[in-house]
This record gives structure tokens, C-alpha cells and sequence, in this order.
């Protein structure tokens, strides 16, 4: 499990948004709405699956809905990988105790 | 995705998308749609019909409690009678004009025939490579399992990327998830409905989702218990349909004014956007401008 900065998550989305729209990255604003992106539904859940794997927890398919820019989704992976790191640090406590 | 604010955002689309208006003397095409591909994918209809006549699709995702469940692991607050009912609401049904249903669209369709009152029925159902929700075609989760899925996720991934990706039933029979989703990863490629680059857990994704669309339709059909339809049935079952070589699609138990099938090009998905399946499909469904009483 990978935990990342806002920073991080913002770079990894916006590197695989321009790779996927073909654009260069300078082109994609973080404060874009993903509607307003050239990224249709199966490119968008493409993504959210390669996100998962790169972050190494799932993610529900409603995230993106909750969080629609670049720059809301980043910060909710960073809080959301921390959150979900400290669960396994105590998961892995409590297996040992 | 979720509606952006309201200062500067669009408004949430509904169920009802006129693609095409219809004119003075004209009639419509009411179309129920179960999402999967956006309503645009009936444009080739709309455009194959004769001029002058309408075509509105009544889109089943435009309905949060449907849609949402297609996200959050496939179990829909609602029932298909409550479906039914909410695009009924919606439908502006003038004498003479049609009403069709593809896919799980179909079941609704039929639903609202029957709450509709007699003298504002259409003259007949006309039913898209839907499956009906009769006995021996209500199945339970366990029996779509990973080789009938991955054949249909094929269909569906060419439709939508508008590149047909060619899969071996033979080679897909057998297969698990993981083992296929290799193979659709590779035809998809190759057939350039995919990036290069393209990982297997962003295919998976993609399939869970669509997997869990599915799944949604067959819980809302299984313990769903229709009555007879009122009208006569027309079905047009694609050449690739869901269900290859079943000629009713399990119908018949339900036409008791008549039941006609018709067979068009294309898979279960590009029976919509083919232009000969749509020139077939529009003759099938093109309003009726005599009176109907």
C-alpha cells in the first residue's frame, strides 16, 4: 500500500490524463472538472482501476463523482491513504497481540 | 460524474432526451434505454426514420436510484414496476406513436404498456434484443458466469469504442476472470479499442462496473412477475444476440396478442449503431399517423 502527498496524487492524474487524452500535461488544469476533460466513461474507469492498483486499495466507482477535479480527487487520495494505512498498521497490531 | 455546482455547472440530465423532434402531423418513437451506452447511441435511428417523425429516448440512468447502482456493487433500490411507473410519468405518448424498449429497456417497456390505459397504448410493443422475464429467463447470479460475461464485455467494449474486438468463444470457454480478461485485453488492443498501454486493472475495473450493471438488470428481473402484454409483440433479436440461436428470447408466454420476431445485423450492442440494423429497425417502429380510433 502506497501512501501519497496531494502533490503526488495530482502529478500521477494529471501524467495519465494527458497520456489518455493525448495532450501535453501543461494542458491539464487541476481545477478542471473531469467532464470538462476529453476522458469518456471507459477511459475514466480505466484510470480509477490503475489508480487503485497504484495506490493498493479500492477505491468505490462513486469517488470520482464525489470528487470532480484533479485537484479535490488528489487531496482525497492523500487523506484517504493515510487513513487507510493507519488501519493496517492497527490491523497488523491487533494480529499480533 | 457529479454535477458540478450550480454557478457555471449543467444541469443534471434526466431520463428524457429528445434526439429528434417531430413535426407538425408526425409521430414519435418512445425509446426506453437501460444506459450502458449513452442515449446518443439511437442517433443512426433517429436519423433512419422518415422525415418528419420523432425520436425520444427514455434513459433508465437518468434515474439516480437505477444508475447508482451500477456503481456501488450492482443492487438497485427499486423494483422494475417503480422504473415503470417514473417513466410513464415522463412519457408523452400522442396517438400513433410508438413505443420500444431495448435490452432490459424491453421489460420496462412492457411494464408500462400495462399501466398505461387501454386507450393509450401503443398499437404493439416493439422489443430490442430484450430478454423477457419469464420462467427459464430469470436467472440467478451464479448462472452468468465468466466465460458468457467476458463474451458479452467484448460486444460491449467494441460497440462503445466503436472498434469490434474480436474474441474466440472457443478460447474464452473455460476461462476465469483473471484468464480472461488477458484475451479481451489483448483482442482489444490489437484491435485499437484500447491504448497500448492499457493494464489489466484498469480493464478490471471497467469489467466490474460493467459486470455490475449487468447484475443490477438481473436482480430487478428475478423476482419481477409481469403480466401478459396487452399489445401484440414485435422482437428484433441481432444476429449476436445475448443469447445466439434463441429465437424468442423467452417472449411467447407473454404474447398473448401475437408475437413477431424479427432477426437484424450486428451484435447485441452495434444492432444500434449499424445503419443497415437501423434502416431495418426504423421501418419496424415508425410511427402510425392514422387515427387510431
Amino acid at each position: 500500500m502506497t501512501v501519497v502527498t496531494a502533490s503526488q496524487a495530482q502529478q500521477w492524474l494529471i501524467e495519465k490524463i494527458a497520456h489518455r487524452v493525448g495532450v501535453p500535461e501543461s494542458e491539464i488544469a487541476p481545477e478542471q472538472y473531469f467532464d470538462e476533460l476529453d476522458l469518456d466513461s471507459t477511459e475514466a474507469l480505466i484510470l480509477a482501476g490503475e489508480l487503485e492498483n497504484w495506490l493498493g486499495f479500492e477505491l468505490g466507482s462513486t469517488t470520482l463523482w464525489y470528487h470532480p477535479t484533479i485537484k479535490d480527487l488528489a487531496e482525497f487520495l492523500a487523506q484517504e491513504s493515510t487513513v487507510q494505512q493507519q488501519a493496517q498498521v492497527e490491523g497488523q497490531h491487533a494480529a499480533t497481540a | 460524474m457529479r454535477p458540478r455546482p450550480e454557478q457555471g455547472g449543467r444541469p443534471q440530465p434526466g431520463p428524457v432526451h429528445r434526439l429528434r423532434a417531430a413535426q407538425p402531423g408526425h409521430g414519435t418513437v418512445h425509446l426506453v434505454h437501460p444506459g450502458a451506452l449513452a442515449a446518443e447511441v439511437h442517433r443512426n435511428l433517429a436519423d433512419a426514420l422518415p422525415d418528419g417523425d420523432g425520436l425520444t429516448v427514455l434513459d433508465l440512468s437518468g434515474l439516480p436510484a437505477y444508475f447508482e447502482a451500477a456503481l456501488t456493487g450492482g443492487r438497485a433500490d427499486t423494483t422494475v414496476q417503480a422504473l415503470a411507473e417514473r417513466l410513464v410519468a415522463e412519457l408523452e405518448l400522442a396517438p400513433g406513436d410508438t413505443l420500444v424498449g431495448w435490452s432490459f429497456g424491453g421489460v420496462v417497456a412492457q411494464a408500462m404498456v400495462e399501466l398505461l390505459p387501454a386507450d393509450r397504448r401503443p398499437r404493439e410493443l416493439v422489443l430490442l434484443d430484450s430478454i423477457a422475464p419469464t420462467e427459464g429467463y430469470q436467472q440467478p447470479d451464479e448462472a452468468l458466469d465468466a466465460p458468457l460475461l467476458l463474451g458479452w464485455f467484448g460486444m460491449y467494449l467494441g460497440a462503445k469504442r466503436g472498434r469490434p474486438v474480436p474474441l474466440d468463444p472457443a478460447r474464452l470457454a473455460g476461462c476465469g476472470t483473471e484468464d480472461g480478461l488477458l484475451l479481451v485485453l489483448d483482442a482489444a488492443v490489437a484491435a485499437g479499442a484500447l491504448l497500448p498501454d492499457t493494464s489489466l486493472p484498469g480493464l478490471r475495473k471497467l469489467y466490474e462496473t460493467y459486470v455490475d450493471g449487468l447484475l443490477r438488470n438481473n436482480r430487478l428481473t428475478a423476482p419481477y412477475r409481469p403480466v401478459p402484454a396487452s399489445v401484440p409483440l414485435v422482437l428484433v433479436t441481432a444476429e449476436r444476440s445475448l443469447l445466439p440461436g434463441d429465437r424468442t428470447l423467452g417472449w411467447q408466454p407473454l404474447a398473448r396478442h401475437g408475437l413477431t420476431v424479427h432477426s437484424c445485423p450486428g451484435d447485441h450492442y452495434t444492432m444500434l449503431t449499424r445503419p443497415d440494423a437501423a434502416a431495418l429497425i426504423a421501418e419496424l417502429v415508425r410511427p402510425d399517423r392514422r387515427p387510431q380510433r
